[in-house]
C-alpha cells in the first residue's frame, strides 16, 4: 500500500481534482455545525450580569435599500445590500465586519438602450476589537479610516441624510477607505461637559483582492459636549505610499436639544484640492402634532471643492459647486424613504443630480435569548 | 485510537455545551433600583443614549434586550465610548 501524508489520510480526496461527495463532506458537516451552535450558545450565555439583562448574542445588522439617481439626464439603478456581522466574546472583544454589495445598471448609451451593469462586492470592514479599559479599544485587521465625519460615521445608506457623498469623501480615505492593520481609538478624558476621544492608526499597503489598503499613517481627535450635543474635531493623514502627501481635516457637528436638527460641517485639504460641506437636516418631531408630518424630514446641503495640480485621486478636475434638497420620510425608526435634488455648477457643464428610493435598517439575532 | 473515537470525542465536546443548563440570571421581575440600579443611573443611561445615538443617526425605537450588549460593545468602539457609559447604557437599555 502506498505511503499517505497525514493530508491525504484526513481528506482523501486532497489527491484527486475531484471534490468529496456528499457523503463525504456528511460528518465534517454535522462536526462543524454542532460546533458552530455550541460557540454561539457560549456567547450568548457570556451575557447578563446582577446590573443588567444585556445580552451578547450574535447578529446580524446592517443596510438595505434601492436608489433610483439620474445624473445629467442618464439613469442608474442602485441596489444595495450592506451586511453587519457582530460577534462578542465576552464583554471585552467584538469581531465585526461589514460586506457591501451594490450593483450598478446604467442604460448602454447612457440615455437610451438596455439596462446593463454588475454587482460589485467590497469588504468594507473586518475587525477584530478589545475594549481593553475605558480610555482604549485596540482594533486590529481591517477598518474603516477615521477621516472627518463621513467615511466612518455617515457612511451606510440607511443613516446618510443625502445618498450622495460630498465631493471631499475621498481625501484621506485613499484608497479604498479602508486601512489594514492597527488602530488605537477611545476616550483620553471624560467628564459630564465633556469627552475627548482620539484614534490613531497605521495601515500596511496591501494589494489583495476585496482587502485592498494604502500605506498610511494618521489620526483623528474630537471634543464632544454631550450637555449641548456639540463636537469639534479634526483628522490627520500621512499618506506614505507612491507620492507622499499629507490629508487634513476639520469638522463640526451639532444636534441641539430643541430641536430634531442635525447640522455638520467639514473642511478637507490634500494635495489634490480643498474644499468643504454644510449640511442640515430637520426632521418635523416638533413642529407638528400629526404624525405624519412628523416623519418628515427636510435637508440641505451646500459644497464647494477647489482642486490643486490638476486635482483627480477622486476629486473633480475643476472648481465645483453644489447645492443639494432632499426630502426624506421616515415610515418606521428603521424603514424611510429618500429623495433628493441637487444641481452641481463648474466651467466644464451643469447638470442636474435627482435620486429617490429606499432605505432599511436590519437587525436579525443569530441564537434565541431572553425577550422582554 | 482509531478515528471514529476522535471523532466521538470532538462531537461530544460542544453536544455537552448545548445540553448544559443556561446560567441562573437574576430576577428581571426586579425593578433597576432593586438590582443596584438606581433611577439616577437609568436617567444617566438615557441622557447618555440620547446624545450619543444622534450624532449619526436616528435612534432605535427599541432594542431587543439579547442583543443589547452586541450592540452596544459596536456602538463603543463606533462612538469611541468609554466604559462608563457602556454600563449607563446597558442599565437603561436591559435593565
Amino acid at each position: 500500500m502506498p505511503h499517505r501524508t497525514s493530508l491525504e489520510r484526513l481528506m482523501p480526496w486532497s489527491n484527486t481534482l475531484q471534490m468529496p461527495s456528499l457523503r463525504q463532506w456528511t460528518p465534517y458537516a454535522h462536526t462543524a455545525l454542532v460546533w458552530v451552535f455550541a460557540c454561539m450558545r457560549l456567547f450568548a450565555q457570556a451575557t447578563a450580569t446582577e446590573e443588567n439583562h444585556a445580552g451578547h448574542v450574535p447578529i446580524i445588522s446592517g443596510g438595505a435599500g434601492y436608489v433610483h439617481n439620474v445624473a445629467g439626464g442618464a439613469p442608474v439603478l442602485e441596489p444595495q445590500v450592506d451586511p453587519v456581522l457582530l460577534v462578542a466574546f465576552g464583554s471585552h472583544v467584538l469581531l465585526e465586519s461589514r460586506t457591501d454589495f451594490t450593483g450598478v445598471f446604467a442604460r448602454e448609451n447612457l440615455t437610451s438602450g438596455p439596462f446593463k451593469g454588475k454587482v460589485f462586492t467590497d469588504v468594507e470592514y473586518a475587525q477584530l476589537d478589545w475594549l481593553a479599559d475605558t480610555h482604549a479599544i485596540v482594533v486590529g485587521g481591517r477598518y474603516l479610516l477615521p477621516f472627518g465625519l463621513f467615511n466612518e460615521r455617515l457612511g451606510p445608506l440607511w443613516i446618510r441624510n443625502l445618498q450622495d457623498p460630498p465631493f471631499t469623501a475621498s481625501i484621506g480615505t485613499r484608497t479604498t477607505g479602508a486601512g489594514d492593520g492597527l488602530m488605537l481609538r477611545g476616550v483620553a478624558a471624560q467628564t459630564p461637559e465633556m469627552n475627548l476621544q482620539y484614534s490613531a492608526y497605521f495601515s500596511v499597503r496591501s494589494d489583495v483582492e476585496q482587502l485592498g489598503s494604502a500605506r498610511a499613517a494618521g489620526g483623528d481627535a474630537s471634543v464632544f459636549f454631550p450637555r449641548l450635543r456639540f463636537e469639534i474635531g479634526g483628522s490627520g493623514q500621512a499618506f506614505l505610499q507612491d507620492h507622499h502627501i499629507n490629508n487634513g481635516a476639520a469638522y463640526v457637528s451639532w444636534q441641539p436639544l430643541e430641536a430634531s436638527l442635525d447640522v455638520k460641517g467639514e473642511y478637507d485639504a490634500s494635495y489634490y484640492g480643498r474644499g468643504y460641506w454644510l449640511e442640515a437636516a430637520y426632521k418635523l418631531d416638533h413642529a407638528s402634532s400629526h404624525a405624519a408630518i412628523q416623519k418628515a424630514q427636510f435637508v440641505g446641503r451646500i459644497e464647494q471643492v477647489f482642486p490643486q495640480h490638476g486635482g483627480g485621486n477622486g476629486l473633480p478636475h475643476v472648481d465645483s459647486t453644489r447645492f443639494d434638497a432632499g426630502l426624506n420620510y421616515y415610515l418606521k425608526d428603521n424603514l424611510r424613504l429618500v429623495s433628493s435634488y441637487g444641481r452641481n455648477f463648474n466651467s466644464q457643464q451643469n447638470l442636474n443630480a435627482w435620486n429617490a428610493g429606499i432605505t432599511y435598517r436590519f437587525t436579525i439575532p443569530l441564537w434565541f435569548g431572553e425577550e422582554r | 485510537m482509531n478515528l471514529r473515537a476522535i471523532y466521538t470525542c470532538v462531537l461530544v465536546v460542544p453536544l455537552g455545551l448545548l445540553a448544559a443548563p443556561a446560567p441562573q440570571k437574576s430576577d428581571p421581575a426586579l425593578q433597576p433600583a432593586q438590582r443596584g440600579n438606581s433611577q439616577a443611573q437609568v436617567q444617566a443611561g438615557e441622557r447618555v443614549f440620547a446624545a450619543n445615538c444622534s450624532r449619526c443617526h436616528q435612534a432605535p425605537m427599541s432594542l431587543s434586550p439579547r442583543i443589547t450588549g452586541t450592540v452596544i460593545m459596536h456602538m463603543r468602539t463606533r462612538a469611541r465610548l468609554s466604559r462608563e457609559d457602556e454600563k449607563l447604557l446597558l442599565n437603561f437599555l436591559a435593565p
